[in-house]
């Protein structure tokens, strides 16, 4: 990780618990604000690529808006892939359930990978992030 | 997916859901280690992290009465004995949880 700091966003644009999308150098990112502490990660989940800054923050730990896959926004570690819509040993309604096999077949090869994590410091009111 | 990792994500939600209700995690360090490290593994298995002791009837409506931490769905049960069934969680005022003992909610005439 380098520590060539960009000017990112103004600290008080992004609430405690809050996340903002932001594009530095080309790059997607968010900068999450864990209780008055930045941090930046990639704009896109490890598991489909959603936007991350959709979901939801709590303490350090950041849910994804499409199948709540959980990361860790510190250290960028994958805490646990989708939700399944419906339990293993369900059986859902039939026509969901065909559908589900389909998808199921292509989402199960899928992993969840860590996402990148930057450097954020708070200077002079504004976040910057090490790119 | 690290284990590790997981188990210290599900505390930190657990714990948000457990105070209000006056439970916390067993003073037994070694037992809720062991218990969440089940969770992990029926949460990678089923998707959701069952109580790692009571059966998965594949049955919806009662087996989304024993997704962890199950206390809202049996609190007369839990609340009697000042424990959860697995004994994850204690009430907030216990310092010996050997102490408590499980016991159904027949046994103690609650059903």
């Amino acid at each position: 990780m380098s520590d060539n700091f960009v000017q990112a966003i103004k600290a008080a644009e992004v609430s405690p618990g809050g996340m903002k999308a932001v594009e530095l150098n080309g790059r997607e990112l968010v900068v999450c604000n864990c209780g008055g502490s930045f941090h930046a990660i990639d704009r896109r989940c490890g598991h489909m690529n959603a936007p991350l800054e959709m979901g939801t923050l709590d303490g350090s730990i950041l849910t994804c808006a499409m199948h709540c896959a959980q990361f860790d926004v510190i250290t960028g570690e994958a805490l646990s892939g989708p939700v399944p819509p419906y339990l293993g040993d369900e059986t859902p309604p039939p026509r969901i359930g065909a559908l589900l096999k389909n998808v199921g077949m292509l989402m199960q090869h899928i992993r969840t990978e860590p996402i990148a994590t930057y450097k954020a410091k708070v200077e002079s009111e504004w976040v910057w992030v090490a790119l | 997916m690290n284990i590790e990792s997981r188990k210290k994500a599900l505390r930190h939600f657990f714990a948000k859901l457990v105070e209000p209700m006056g439970f916390k995690f067993t003073p037994d360090a070694e037992l809720a280690e062991f218990l969440l490290e089940q969770e992990v593994k029926l949460e990678v298995k089923h998707g959701v992290p069952f109580c790692p002791c009571q059966p998965i009837r594949r049955d919806r409506s009662r087996d989304m009465q024993i997704v962890c931490p199950c206390i809202p769905f049996h609190r007369e049960h839990f609340d009697a004995m000042k424990r959860c069934w697995c004994g994850l969680f204690v009430h907030r005022d216990v310092t010996d949880p050997d102490s408590l003992p499980q016991m159904s909610a027949k046994e103690m005439g609650i059903e």
